[in-house]
């Protein structure tokens, strides 16, 4: 029940740090920080894909309404993530472990695989935002070097948050 | 969980993924404009290509019809021909017997042999003399100009290829646009350039141009090509890329043109040159 009760208030909190970000971090026109897709990423395993999507399409619709203009844009970007959570879990971390409803971290999972599941969240999160904000508006090049900088960036500031929700078995208790 | 119940759950967390991300794009073609803009440009290409597709099925099911309308159509044109010849007194009009059509005479032709790969290329056709050829007649097919019948034979005829570095064609841009000479680009086996077109006329990518009827050669209004980027000439006039419509390496069947009233314009230019 604790570790439940944490868990909700790290997201909360985490959220609200995305909030933040969006408000105060002028990052420029080629990076786009975001650890929305890592908080997705790390919710509960067990949780059925369509609870999923509904907790990511709340969460985006709060940074929408709380941070940036358009709202709706972190809602469309986000739903994808949600929707493939469950299907790269099982691929990355294999069906006994997704089954089992066991948490992972990068201690019991290694670098590498946690490494692969952000950097798939992110790409899929970037590429709906950055296709959507860009509104056909601009050149595919410019897409493309705002994808692969907010990619690192995305990378780089989802370590931290995804080690800080799955240490300490957060995500076993969350159910 | 059993294997329907697996399809099922798919098949419903699709539906609640498509839901959710269409609310999504609702609120966002509400709350910004450019996205509005965009998602209405692609749900308006969408709906072209839908109703594209649904009207492309519509009228192939409806050729029967089609087919029957055409053929009532014909019977009444006979009718009408009938009653012409009638009224008029005339077996059939002298001019269609002769294949001849707004001043020019049709001709069917094969492409016995086609060059293709060279600056001077050239085709040799299999009628001649015998069937009606002249020199100087034009050779087209459906498509646009193939050449200019150069030389002619007994039974065969000689035609310097469109794909000629020195040949040009008066051509116009739309059917009452500028007229230019078109000549081809020398480089690939589609471009064509329309040369002197006057600068002041603004000229819009993606236009049809058609044979000029100025070189008494080609009749007007045969469609050549589609216009592309224009550059300005000597800072007087436009050089204007074009796509050509011909596929020079699958030319096969080709109608020779020929002016009928060529004689009467040339003894009216000697006697304006006299």
């Amino acid at each position: 029940m604790k570790t439940s009760q944490n868990f909700t208030l790290m997201y909360i909190l985490l959220l609200t740090g995305q909030i933040l970000i969006c408000n105060f971090i002028n990052s420029g026109p080629y990076v786009m920080l975001s650890i929305l897709p890592a908080i997705v990423l790390c919710l509960p395993p067990g949780i059925p894909a369509i609870v999923l999507m509904l907790i990511a399409a709340v969460s985006g619709l709060a940074v929408d309404w709380l941070a940036e203009g358009v709202i709706g844009l972190n809602m469309a970007a986000l739903v994808p993530v949600a929707f493939v959570r469950n299907i790269l879990v099982r691929l990355l971390f294999g069906k006994e472990h997704s089954e089992r409803g066991d948490g992972f971290s990068i201690k019991k999972n290694g670098f590498p695989k946690i490494s692969a599941a952000i950097l798939v969240c992110q790409a899929i999160f970037l590429s709906v935002y950055i296709i959507i904000d860009g509104a056909g508006a601009r050149t595919f090049l410019f897409n493309l070097a705002r994808f692969a900088a907010s990619l690192l960036c995305g990378f780089l500031l989802s370590i931290p948050v995804v080690n800080m929700l799955t240490s300490g078995e957060r995500q076993e208790g969350w159910r | 969980m059993s294997r329907g119940g697996n399809i099922f759950r798919i098949i419903f967390n699709a539906a609640v993924f498509i839901l959710l991300e269409a609310a999504a794009l609702v609120m966002l073609k509400h709350d910004g404009p450019m996205q509005d803009i965009w998602l209405s440009k692609g749900i308006h290409a969408f709906q072209g290509a839908v109703w594209g597709g649904t009207e492309s099925i519509r009228d192939y099911f409806s050729l029967r019809k089609q087919n029957a309308a055409l053929a009532e159509e014909n019977y009444r044109l006979r009718n009408v021909i009938r009653e012409y010849c009638a009224s008029t007194g005339k077996e059939i009009a002298e001019d269609s017997a002769r294949n001849v059509v707004g001043g020019f005479r049709y001709l069917h032709a094969e492409a016995v042999k086609v060059s293709n790969n060279k600056q001077h290329n050239y085709l040799i056709l299999d009628k001649g003399s015998e069937d009606g050829i002249e020199k100087l007649s034009g050779v087209i097919t459906e498509n646009g100009v193939a050449g200019i019948i150069d030389a002619v034979g007994k039974h065969y005829s000689y035609a310097r290829s469109f794909k000629n570095t020195g040949m040009t064609v008066s051509a116009r841009i739309g059917k009452e646009g500028p007229a230019g000479e078109l000549i081809w680009n020398g480089v690939t086996s589609n471009g064509a350039i329309l040369k002197e077109i006057p600068q002041h006329i603004h000229i819009n990518e993606g236009d049809t141009v058609y044979t000029s009827g100025f070189s008494s050669i080609f009749p007007a209004d045969i469609p050549l090509g589609i216009t592309g980027e224009a550059s300005v000439v000597n800072g007087s006039t436009y050089d204007v890329k074009v796509t050509l419509f011909s596929d020079f390496s699958a030319i096969r069947y080709v109608t020779v043109v020929n002016n009928t009233d060529d004689t009467e314009i040339e003894e009216l230019e000697v006697e304006d040159e006299d």
